[in-house]
């Protein structure tokens, strides 16, 4: 006589997992946002309200007038041409200061390009970074001379 | 003659590999998602040098009528009505991480002035890290 045995499933149901991974799949789709994370750092020096006196003529002015022209040490320059003018002064004095004054209507872009070509130091030989320094209006009032 | 049966063959499409693949897109999602804490439209400035801004950083932003939204990084951007508030939102936080790293993203177009209240209001709240959120400078803005 042959007996009929109910022999119990070995496998693991793999049937329901693809739905699963393809709703995941679809949760990350629509919650991704492609977004800019990167940025030009801008370390802050610290706020003190005695801070060391730089003589004036130790320094390097970058103004930036609300149409974007720079004056620097009373000059005008185009940007490309800014770090070949300190390059003498900076491979004498690798720590002078260079200060970026923007007009305070100025827009923020041009404050920026000016920042970001500073920072690209190497590009032009130097050995060092440039002392970049960026006062807020408040400072400019508070110790400007 | 033995004429051989003709063997049928079942139409079907090949998913065992399904799953790894849809596995391998979970992965990649996982580990490039990012949930935006800030999501006001700006035009950024655009720059040569860019470097990854860290994770769960805290957000100051700047939209184009000068209106400034606040984040710690976790939460979503709150509006404020002047810098001072700025001051006040960056000292707790700088309370709670003094490593705290903060994102100044404002559209190019703001005045100086506008950007220059935010750098101060972060400067007095004892911030040391700074990112100024920025776009790629590409070949036609050369």
């Amino acid at each position: 006589m042959r007996l009929d045995r109910d022999r119990p499933d070995d496998e693991i149901p793999t049937s329901s997992m693809a739905d699963i991974a393809f709703l995941l799949i679809v949760f990350f789709m629509v919650t991704t946002t492609f977004t800019a994370t990167r940025g030009l750092d801008f370390a802050l020096p610290e706020d003190d309200d005695d801070p060391p006196v730089v003589e004036k003529e130790e320094s390097v002015l970058v103004e930036i007038m609300p149409n974007g022209e720079l004056i620097v040490d009373q000059d005008p320059m185009l940007l490309h041409e800014i770090i070949p003018y300190l390059k003498p002064k900076l491979e004498r004095n690798p720590k002078k200061p260079v200060i970026i004054r923007p007009d305070i209507a100025t827009p923020y872009k041009f404050m920026v390009q000016v920042y970001d070509e500073l920072r690209q130091w190497e590009d032009y030989g130097l050995e060092q970074p440039i002392n970049i320094s960026v006062p807020t209006q408040r400072e400019i009032q508070s110790f400007w001379y | 003659m033995k004429l051989k049966a003709t063997i049928e063959h079942k139409p079907n499409i090949p998913t065992a590999s399904m799953a790894d693949i849809a596995f391998l897109l979970i992965i990649f999602f996982m580990l490039t998602i990012t949930f935006e804490v800030d999501k006001t439209q700006v035009t950024l400035p655009k720059t040569t040098l860019r470097y990854e801004i860290p994770k769960q950083s805290a957000y100051v932003s700047i939209d184009p009528n000068g209106r400034i939204r606040v984040s710690d990084g976790t939460e979503q951007s709150a509006l404020v009505s002047a810098a001072d508030e700025v001051l006040s939102m960056a000292a707790g936080v700088i309370a709670m991480d003094p490593q705290k790293v903060f994102v100044v993203k404002s559209h190019g177009d703001v005045d100086w002035l506008k950007v220059d209240e935010v750098i101060d209001a972060l400067k007095r709240a004892k911030v040391r890290d700074v990112y100024l959120l920025s776009d790629q400078v590409t070949v036609d803005d050369l």
